[in-house]
């Protein structure tokens, strides 16, 4: 426990002063910002909750800046030669992988509470009763979900890092991994099973979030998540443990 | 102390290593040396647990590197050839960072590390950022986190390379000092730097130990005789080519 804090400290602080990490967030404030302002125009009239809104603008975009953040956690250890020193610490690979996960996370945090600035900015100014407060409970639990999301995407970013030196290659392949093959496998669900497009009106990942935003809690959608970020932590500390063995 | 058994080691299906049997005690400091490729970095891999033997065994005081890992790498100390640091840490923000990733105990972490600028002579940089430092004062860095928690084992690749000659020295002295309590396995080509503080010689060569000598035994020019001669032996020559 001691040296996940340890390597967390160090990893967010490392976050702190890296162009990786600054100019993403922003990035991904304005692109989400821009999508935030069209979701409510587009949906001018509808019943679409702010809540709803605000998740749906951020869900998107969340592989992307999860690729971006986690694409150096390992790929720069490896290029520069510090996993050796790292690895010759008396430390776990399940330590060393979950301290780096767990940065990734934090920066994940606190720029999804920067993009409730923009609902909190833009609520005030949108005139009407008709555009009730959301609650604190449907807020969070859009947080939540978008939070599940990232964990996901940032497992797997973090697994894929360890494959490589270049931190641009990992970049592209997290992207691939946690956006271009959820919409392939989606694509593909609706091109081979055409029942299926009636009873899903939206991309699975984002019917989530709607869900969760409006709610609608399911045990099944919180395994999922839980279970297939595990499984690429677990897989990463594993192929760090190979490097071990191959060199 | 450190006994090393019959281990042998392949990259895929390039033998590196082949049959390394030794032993070292405590306060003896051992210079490892030998032609480029003859695996020297990939036994200190070996002995710092960042590769895995494929045959043959590693103990330290009775510790199986394969068996407790953890605690096999609680009682090294180890500097890697290449020496990364993180450029964006000072020295004493870096060293509290590796003393806290060893393990150590939270009201000890402010003693090691000045403990640790002290052996480094690093006091006058420790608020310095490491990017800014230069290769010597990198050099010290390092050799000061390897020996940051007393460690039992200290293992130090290419130690002395691209330092100047009281760096150097400044080196002998601080492995002479941590050689009372730890053994100590250092590897480079500047045998003749070495030979003013190692106790034993051990030459590799294509990946098998082809001598070992206990300085006291020998003469110092001998002894640089004798190891020229056995690496640049022609057999060996005629090996390396094939």
């Amino acid at each position: 426990m001691k040296a996940i804090r340890v390597i967390w400290l160090r990893e967010v602080r490392a976050f702190r002063g890296t162009f990786s990490c600054g100019v993403p967030m922003v990035a991904f404030l304005v692109v989400y910002g821009w999508t935030f302002v069209m979701m409510l125009r587009n949906n001018e009239g509808s019943v679409l909750q702010i809540q709803s809104v605000w998740g749906l603008s951020v869900a998107p975009w969340l592989p992307i800046l999860c690729a971006v953040l986690t694409m150096r956690l390992f790929a720069e250890e490896r290029a520069t030669g510090m996993i050796d020193l790292l690895m010759s610490a008396p430390i776990r690979e399940r330590d060393l992988v979950l301290g780096k996960f767990f940065s990734a996370i934090t920066a994940v945090i606190v720029t999804l509470g920067l993009s409730l600035l923009v609902p909190a900015l833009l609520l005030p100014a949108l005139s009407g009763p008709q555009l009730a407060r959301p609650s604190t409970a449907a807020i969070a639990a859009t947080a939540f979900i978008l939070l599940l999301q990232a964990s996901t995407w940032c497992a797997a970013g973090t697994m894929i890092s360890v494959l490589f030196r270049n931190q641009a290659a990992a970049a592209v392949s997290s992207l691939v991994v946690c956006s271009a093959l959820p919409i392939a496998v989606y694509a593909a669900i609706l091109a081979w099973l055409p029942g299926v497009r009636t009873s899903v009106a939206w991309m699975p990942l984002l019917m989530h979030v709607h869900d969760f935003s409006t709610g609608l809690f399911t045990t099944s959608v919180i395994v999922l998540y839980v279970a297939t970020a595990l499984f690429f932590l677990f897989a990463c500390s594993k192929l760090l443990a190979l490097l071990r063995l191959r060199g | 102390m450190l006994d090393v058994a019959h281990i042998s080691f392949a990259y895929s299906t390039r033998p590196i290593l082949k049959d390394i049997t030794f032993d070292v005690a405590p306060g003896e400091i051992v210079a490892l040396t030998g032609p480029n490729g003859a695996g020297k970095t990939t036994l200190l891999k070996l002995l710092a647990c960042l590769l895995m033997q494929d045959v043959g065994t590693v103990r330290l005081h009775g510790i199986d590197t394969l068996q407790r890992p953890i605690k096999y790498r609680r009682t090294i100390g180890y500097l890697s050839a290449h020496n990364p640091l993180y450029n964006d840490m000072t020295v004493e923000e870096y060293l509290t960072y590796r003393v806290r990733l060893k393990g150590e105990r939270t009201m000890r972490v402010r003693r090691r590390v000045n403990e640790a600028l002290s052996v480094g002579d690093l006091a006058d940089v420790r608020d310095t950022r490491i990017g800014l430092l230069s290769h010597g004062y990198r050099k010290r860095v390092g050799l000061a986190d390897a020996l940051s928690t007393f460690p039992k084992l200290l293992l130090l690749d290419d130690l002395l390379a691209g330092l100047d000659r009281p760096q150097r020295a400044a080196c002998g002295a601080a492995l002479s000092a941590a050689s009372l309590r730890a053994a100590v396995i250092a590897t480079g080509h500047e045998l003749d730097e070495m030979l003013n503080w190692c106790t034993r010689v051990m030459v590799l060569n294509h990946g098998r130990i082809v001598a070992m000598f206990r300085t006291s035994d020998f003469d110092r020019a001998e002894l640089l005789e004798r190891i020229d001669t056995l690496l640049t032996a022609p057999d060996d020559a005629q090996e390396v080519s094939a």
